[in-house]
């Protein structure tokens, strides 16, 4: 059974949260561990090696700062940011891998909520794999004319150009062909809209929920105390 | 009342020095296809896109003149409320025009009818039809991102038969589509013309639109430089002169007259294999 599309929004805001309210370095931590934990069980492995790589340069970068350099605040320092950035990371790529947006606009239109404003998180979301897409088509095309991608870091560099200015000018025109054909099958005539299968809020829905936001406040009150 | 009525339609691009429409009127009654011709750049696109109400909006520009569909203005907000799913502007590529939150083909199809806020029986009734006449009730379950150029075309056209408009305006809508795939589409033309829709079809293939069309409109530069029927179009000079060319049997009549004076080859040109054996035998 598969999450409300809203559950996870919640359980991600309450991962970054935590991680700047839990004491440090123990809490960013063991909230890492946990999230990693919850990715694993989840069947979620390449997310957590993207988590990892996506935060390694900031773990280099933290190791450096803290460690290496006069003046930083020590191992324990570093580890409690590179942990609360690794936490949050992998978070967020498990909100993107398990993203559906067709249940998420059921989601808004179920509860009428502003389908305009859904479609932007939707569109949001959904760019990081449409942008891949494209770039992989444009890389094509250009190869085929005969662009280098290989060679010398100048000449990768160089290859960049090509490949970047398509991909950038292209995005923007397809926004408006995109609202065109959007317009055109009726979207954007108010919130209403006939929810084909409307996601249900279940129980694992509201403990996750409740649970997140009973941790955030416990994390906030002991903060505060 | 015509379905589309154009009149002294103007349009010119935000810094463009000449209009990529100048003067246009003509109009499309229901249970008509009107054949759009015109060489790239004749304006045959834009014209499209004002007709829907997306140009100047989507596109920048200025537009001068009135545009009717089905009665009302929709380049007004109330037009534009009115036209809801009454409309099916179409373009050539179909990646653009998935709607980008579809799981399915099925949610695919049924993004529109959903938006229109169609009961669910009536929206799964209306998707299962349209996939039936695309032939594409194999791929409901299939994901739209995964399909090749061919099979998203199909995907877009049902999206929009789904809807059952009552105008289409296809601006070389069967451009991905294999030769199965352009022969389902000239049915569903036919089909939806005899339905009462109005189709307003911007196609180069002279060949493929001789059988289909019942008007040709002809483009060149933003002007209309021929309307009426498109026998008598394809069949004469003014097809190459002001336009892309006739059909492949009409360019070889054309070729062959313009190296004999034999009255055979002379205009007006054969259309087709048939009426060239007879007349060149």
């Amino acid at each position: 059974m598969r999450l409300h599309p809203y559950t996870p929004f919640v359980l991600v805001l309450a991962t970054a949260l935590l991680a700047f309210l839990l004491p440090a370095p123990a809490g960013p931590m063991a909230l890492y561990a946990a999230v990693i934990g919850a990715a694993l069980l989840s069947g979620m492995t390449k997310t957590v090696a993207g988590g990892a790589l996506v935060t390694l340069p900031l773990w280099a970068f933290l190791v450096l700062l803290h460690v290496v350099l006069p003046g930083g605040d020590g191992l324990a320092a570093a580890l409690a940011q590179g942990a609360r950035l690794g936490a949050v990371a992998t978070a967020s790529l498990m909100l993107l891998r398990s993203f559906n947006p067709s249940r998420f606009l059921d989601a808004a239109s179920a509860r009428g909520s502003s389908l305009s404003a859904a479609f932007l998180v939707v569109s949001t979301l959904e760019a990081a794999p449409r942008l891949r897409r494209r770039a992989a088509m444009i890389l094509e095309a250009q190869r085929a004319r005969g662009l280098r991608v290989g060679g010398s870091p100048a000449a990768r560099l160089r290859a960049l150009v090509p490949l970047t200015l398509p991909l950038v000018l292209g995005t923007l025109s397809d926004v408006d062909d995109r609202a065109m054909a959007l317009e055109i099958r009726g979207f954007g005539g108010g919130n209403a809209r006939t929810p084909l299968d409307p996601p249900a809020t279940t129980r694992r829905d509201h403990l996750y929920r409740w649970g997140a936001v009973a941790a955030v406040v416990a994390a906030a009150a002991w903060r505060i105390a | 009342m015509s379905a589309v009525e154009l009149r002294g339609l103007n349009f010119r691009y935000a810094a463009a020095l000449t209009d990529a429409l100048a003067g246009v009127t003509f109009s499309v009654d229901a249970g008509e296809i009107c054949w759009l011709y015109g060489a790239p750049g004749a304006g045959a696109s834009t014209l499209l896109l004002a007709a829907a109400g997306l140009a100047p909006r989507f596109t920048g520009g200025t537009i001068e003149g009135d545009v009717r569909v089905l009665g009302d203005d929709p380049r007004t907000a109330e037009g534009r409320h009115r036209l809801r799913g009454q409309i099916a502007h179409l373009g050539a590529v179909p990646d653009l025009q998935l709607s980008g939150v579809a799981e399915n083909v099925f949610e695919e199809i049924a993004f529109g009818p959903a938006n229109l806020r169609w009961p669910l029986d009536r929206i799964d009734a209306a998707v299962r039809e349209a996939a039936g006449r695309l032939e594409i009730t194999h791929l409901l379950t299939r994901s739209p991102l995964h399909l090749s150029g061919g099979e998203k075309q199909r995907v877009v056209f049902a999206s929009l038969l789904a809807l059952g408009p009552p105008v289409w305006l296809l601006d070389e809508a069967d451009s991905a589509l294999d030769a199965e795939g352009r022969g389902i589409v000239a049915e569903l033309m036919l089909a939806e013309r005899n339905r009462g829709a109005a189709i307003l079809v911007a196609a180069e293939d002279a060949d493929a639109m001789l059988g289909v069309a019942d008007r040709v409109v002809l483009l060149d530069r933003g002007v209309i430089a021929f309307e009426g029927n498109p026998r008598e179009l394809l069949s004469h000079d003014l097809a190459w002169e002001r336009g892309p060319g006739g059909t492949s049997i009409a360019g070889l009549g054309r070729a062959a007259h313009a190296r004999s004076n034999a009255a055979r080859f002379a205009p007006p040109y054969p259309l087709g294999v048939s009426e060239a054996a007879a007349r060149w035998r």
